[in-house]
């Protein structure tokens, strides 16, 4: 069938819905308001959820830091973790604040190369929060063995009971939870969601490219007046 | 006054419900997902509709955010019936020959079915009548662009129909 005759099916087709199209007007009122309410509201809760408790993180740091200061071997590992919690609570803020102010009524390649954008920056962000909690291992040990309990015997105690248990648990959570873990979780940590919003990218700056001569040329039937 | 652009948008929608049901049938073949499209494009209109700009045209403004909330939702891979409204009944919904998969209707939606997201949304624009001025405005890229890409289209579908004759022979 060629597009012309598709066309004109499409234009019947269209006419048929005007007789038999019916909106839920009733259901449509309830709706979009409560449910427009509530998308608002998730990402507000997700917000102040976030910024709260990284700010807790921070001031806390922050507090030690200050108690510590003379104290390098616990002073400089909390001001890393610091750090990094600041970096964490600013990415949060800027995914949360662009999610919420998207325009959709921008044209579509604009639109979608900001949505995947954000996408592949909300998977990067998932996965160097993965990557330096095991980094971090070092310097909250340090924080919280060297500046809360004091070095010394209880120190390599600690990191030998620590060294048997993590493995065992990550075994033991693995095995307990891993059939129930987000798919879509699964696929971000394994970079499967950054190649998909890459490719995107791709066929996003393809279809906006616009096309030489020469492969105009080479289309058959090219029809700008249409 | 509230009231006012509530029943504003209603009757807006009312009009051009027509593109809120094509763009879902055309991107969700499960009537259940294409209940939550519909429910996502309205919540977007709605959240948008305050700072809608009278310049432009209703349609363009709505075939623009309905476009992009179905091509998101198109890629999204998670459940997609979470926020479905219980119950049986549907915001939209068509009956007698247009919803009974008939040949012709079920012809069309096939092969738009076979694009991909960014093709999809051009095809629904040329097929519902929209010029290369108005469709260029609307996916964000050149006239030129949208000319060449029609022509290639049509080149494909060709091709396509020509392949599928000569293996009837």
């Amino acid at each position: 069938m060629e597009l012309d005759e598709l066309r004109e099916k499409w234009a019947e087709h269209d006419r048929k819905l005007d007789q038999s199209l019916r909106l839920n007007r009733q259901l449509l009122r309830e709706m979009y308001t409560r449910r427009a309410k509530f998308a608002l509201w998730r990402l507000a809760a997700m917000l102040a959820a976030g910024v709260l408790f990284m700010l807790a993180v921070i001031v806390s740091l922050g507090r030690f830091i200050v108690l510590h200061w003379w104290t390098p071997r616990v002073s400089l590992p909390a001001i890393v973790l610091d750090l990094a919690a600041i970096a964490a609570l600013a990415a949060l803020v800027a995914q949360i604040g662009l999610a919420m102010t998207m325009d959709y009524s921008q044209p579509v390649a604009e639109i979608q190369k900001r949505l995947e954008t954000l996408r592949k920056f909300r998977i990067r962000y998932t996965q160097a929060i993965i990557m330096t909690t095991t980094l971090a291992c070092w310097p909250i040990f340090s924080v919280v063995i060297g500046g809360v309990l004091g070095l010394g015997i209880r120190w390599i105690l600690i990191n030998v009971a620590v060294g048997l248990a993590v493995p065992a648990l990550v075994i033991w959570i693995f095995q307990k939870f891993a059939p129930r873990m987000s798919r879509q979780f699964l696929k971000e940590l394994a970079g499967y969601n950054l190649n998909a919003a890459s490719g995107f990218l791709t066929t996003l700056a393809e279809f906006e490219k616009d096309y030489s001569p020469q492969e105009r040329s080479n289309i058959r039937e090219y029809s700008p007046e249409e | 006054m509230t009231t006012d652009i509530q029943e504003r948008f209603l009757n807006l929608m009312e009009d051009h419900k027509k593109i809120l049901y094509k763009v879902c049938r055309s991107y969700c073949r499960n009537p259940g997902d294409r209940d939550d499209l519909a429910q996502e494009i309205i919540v977007q209109l709605w959240r948008s509709f305050a700072v809608f700009d009278e310049r432009v045209r209703f349609s363009t403004w709505m075939y623009r955010i309905a476009l992009n909330v179905a091509i998101s939702f198109y890629r999204r891979e998670s459940v997609r019936t979470r926020h479905v409204v219980p119950g049986s009944e549907h915001l939209l919904e068509a009956t007698g020959e247009t919803e009974n998969r008939s040949e012709e209707v079920g012809t069309l939606y096939g092969w738009i079915e076979e694009l991909d997201p960014l093709n999809k949304a051009l095809v629904i624009l040329y097929l519902d009548g929209n010029n290369y001025q108005e469709t260029a405005a609307i996916l964000g890229i050149s006239e030129t662009n949208v000319a060449t890409k029609i022509s290639r289209l049509k080149e494909t579908l060709r091709q396509k129909k020509e392949v599928q004759q000569h293996g009837t022979r």
